[in-house]
């Protein structure tokens, strides 16, 4: 998505009349081959940013190396102690606070107990950390499960946790989209969808693809916290511009509207602000300090400004959306507005202690045309 | 320790899942014992039958033609994989067998990772209609897909023991099984005999793609490398016992489910194959000991 936003901006005369060369590596999750392909940007193809990275483990193989070069990243769907370094910033929330979001939904319906279920992958215990901690100050029973995927055996794993949550209980998922389908469609086959008060689900899981193949029985059934701004019923400037570039420009856009291509898009938007407010030669030195200087920045796509700033660490997405299935589209769940990941959850507090919560009301408007 | 009625509900998705293994297993014995090659692409070739299917049905076709798609595109690619590479490799060790098919595995896996990427939050499924009834035993929810994954299973295996013990056909697959040669030299068309067994191994391969994509998950890698559960049932079986091959698929399914509500275990059920193959294993080459010195000793 971010190549297509690229595209649109030179198609309408690029930066200052220069256009923007994005270059796409692809990694096998090998390491060597990651910090190569990170080598060959730098040294090479003499790259002045770095933005749209979305990988498990790039950035834990590479941001000491960024960071000895001087380049601050614009990355998402990173690993979460990326979210812990001084030169990775990320527009989207990332599993834990994705999952404190979703806990933090399903604790106000007033659910008597949470199972909280995750892929068994390492970093889980530092995920599960968040949720157990507003859990806690809640005072609402919580049990952490771990599913070997991908899942090979999801009625039993369905049928584990819908006897765990009991009936007023919640089960909140954090799992890849294809993973938490096969645990949701097998609830719908076994007909114990209704068995637990409700459901909810970290990020991965808000795509319309999702609410097209859960089809109507989960209408207001399944609760998935939104990272970025639902785009089905948006209508404003930015999102009309999202589909617009989507539409024209993206027609290779796996997965199409969606959380994805929302953050390649906001990444991509942000990188147009930061070279925008550049002035003179576009070198690392002056492209790194414009993106480190982004500031109180409107995305229009989030529920709160965006800053990058000297920070020891950076979760500047720290305020989430909820959303509910809808005939087979994800949108807007009752009382799912803007809500503030609460500081309950230590890195929260962490990180709202050194940069605040920056609001909407004193933003500036993120470039892009 | 859970109490039994924590249990109850999981011997039923057990099951379901172990006759799918079943069919699986008895296809791979099947066509072991007719042309001694371990089928090790069974899974991948099932898998890439239902994202095809998964495919048409997005582009509008109903759903009983996509099924149709699905058994006839495993059975089509079986039987020109065992037409082309059969005979030149008839006469090799059963390693280089069961290793040549690895390469059309990964053929297929390859084109299906690229056709079908996963990224960007897509999310594909195979839904059968026969998941949308069903009926409930105490207060366990059966669905007609688990009960059809299982009764194809005994189906299949009092069907296939039939047909090898009674069918003309049938005979000159076992007659192979013990020697190839000599049952060439017996006039039987040993060809089209291999064929057959490959033909019908493929039409397995799709009918257990279709299933598992609907029980388990419509993912690629997840499909490809369900057939590992089903080799160790048939490894339990020798690779020569349907009914052994058919009892083994379903103790792994049951096994597998009903350690999920055990907290201790329930991490390493996905390990139930690897460990109930290799403790048959260790049981047999102990009881050829045994016997081996009894013989010697009398």
């Amino acid at each position: 998505m971010a190549q297509a936003y690229f595209n649109c901006v030179n198609a309408n005369g690029g930066i200052n009349g220069h256009p923007i060369k994005y270059y796409i590596e692809t990694e096998q999750t090998n390491a060597s081959q990651i910090a190569s392909e990170a080598k060959q940007l730098a040294q090479t193809d003499h790259v002045v940013g770095i933005i749209g990275n979305t990988s498990i483990i790039e950035c834990t193989v590479d941001h000491s190396y960024w960071q000895s070069l001087g380049y601050y990243i614009i990355d998402s769907g990173i690993a979460p102690e990326c979210y812990s370094t001084s030169n990775s910033a990320a527009v989207n929330m990332g599993p834990r606070y994705s999952s404190d979001g979703a806990v933090q939904y399903a604790l106000a319906q007033h659910v008597s107990k949470v199972v909280f279920d995750q892929s068994n992958v390492p970093g889980t215990t530092y995920i599960a950390a968040g949720p157990a901690a507003l859990a806690a100050a809640a005072h609402v029973p919580i049990t952490q499960d771990t599913t070997n995927v991908p899942i090979s055996d999801a009625n039993s794993v369905a049928l584990q946790l819908v006897d765990q949550a009991g009936k007023d209980g919640a089960v909140v998922l954090n799992f890849t989209p294809p993973d938490a389908l096969v645990i949701l469609q097998a609830a719908q086959k076994l007909n114990i969808e209704n068995n637990v008060k409700l459901w909810a689900c970290s990020t991965p899981c808000n795509t319309d693809f999702l609410a097209q193949s859960l089809g109507s029985k989960w209408n207001d059934k399944i609760f998935v916290n939104a990272e970025l701004t639902p785009p089905d019923d948006t209508t404003t400037p930015t999102m009309n511009l999202y589909k617009a570039i989507l539409s024209q420009y993206g027609k290779n856009v796996s997965g199409g509207i969606g959380s994805f291509s929302q953050m390649g898009f906001t990444e991509a938007e942000l990188m147009v602000k930061a070279l925008e407010s550049v002035t003179g030669s576009y070198t690392v030195a002056s492209v790194n300090a414009a993106i480190k200087g982004l500031t109180n920045v409107n995305t229009g796509m989030l529920c709160q400004a965006w800053s990058y700033g000297s920070y020891s660490m950076h979760i500047p997405n720290n305020e989430d959306y909820t959303v509910t299935a809808d005939n087979g589209k994800m949108v807007l769940a009752p009382n799912g507005g803007c809500t503030q990941i609460s500081t309950v959850d230590p890195q929260i507090a962490q990180y709202v202690s050194l940069a605040g919560r920056a609001s909407l009301d004193s933003t500036s408007n993120a470039g892009g045309s | 320790m859970p109490p039994w009625s924590e249990f109850q509900q999981f011997i039923i998705s057990g099951l379901a899942l172990g006759g799918v293994y079943a069919l699986s297993g008895v296809g791979l014995v099947v066509l072991y014992r007719a042309t001694g090659v371990l089928y090790l692409a069974f899974g991948a070739v099932g898998a890439m039958g239902a994202l095809l299917a998964w495919q048409v049905q997005q582009d509008g076709w109903p759903g009983w033609a996509s099924w149709i798609l699905c058994i006839v595109f495993g059975a089509l690619v079986t039987l020109a994989y065992g037409v082309v590479f059969g005979p030149p490799l008839a006469g090799r060790d059963p390693l280089v067998r069961a290793v040549a098919t690895l390469g059309l595995l990964l053929i297929l896996v390859g084109a299906m990772d690229v056709i079908w990427t996963e990224s960007g939050g897509a999310v594909r499924s195979i839904s059968l209609p026969t998941d949308n009834g069903g009926f409930s035993l105490g207060n366990i929810q059966v669905t007609w897909t688990q009960v059809i994954a299982l009764g194809l299973g005994v189906v299949l295996t009092v069907g296939t023991g039939a047909f090898l013990r009674y069918t003309k056909l049938g005979t000159a697959m076992r007659a192979m099984a013990n020697d190839r040669v000599i049952t060439a030299t017996l006039g039987v068309p040993v060809r089209r005999v291999e064929a057959a067994a490959w033909f019908g191994c493929g039409v397995l391969a799709g009918l257990a793609g279709l299933l598992l994509a609907d029980l388990v998950q419509l993912d690629a890698t997840t499909l490809t490398f369900l057939v590992i559960s089903s080799l160790a049932a048939a490894l339990i079986g020798q690779l020569r016992s349907i009914t052994v091959t058919f009892v083994a698929a379903l103790v792994v399914g049951l096994v597998h489910d009903l350690l999920t509500p055990i907290s201790a275990l329930t991490n390493y059920r996905d390990m139930t194959p690897f460990v109930l193959a290799a403790i048959a294993l260790l049981w047999v080459s102990r009881r050829r000991q045994v016997m081996t010195r009894s013989r010697e000793e009398g």
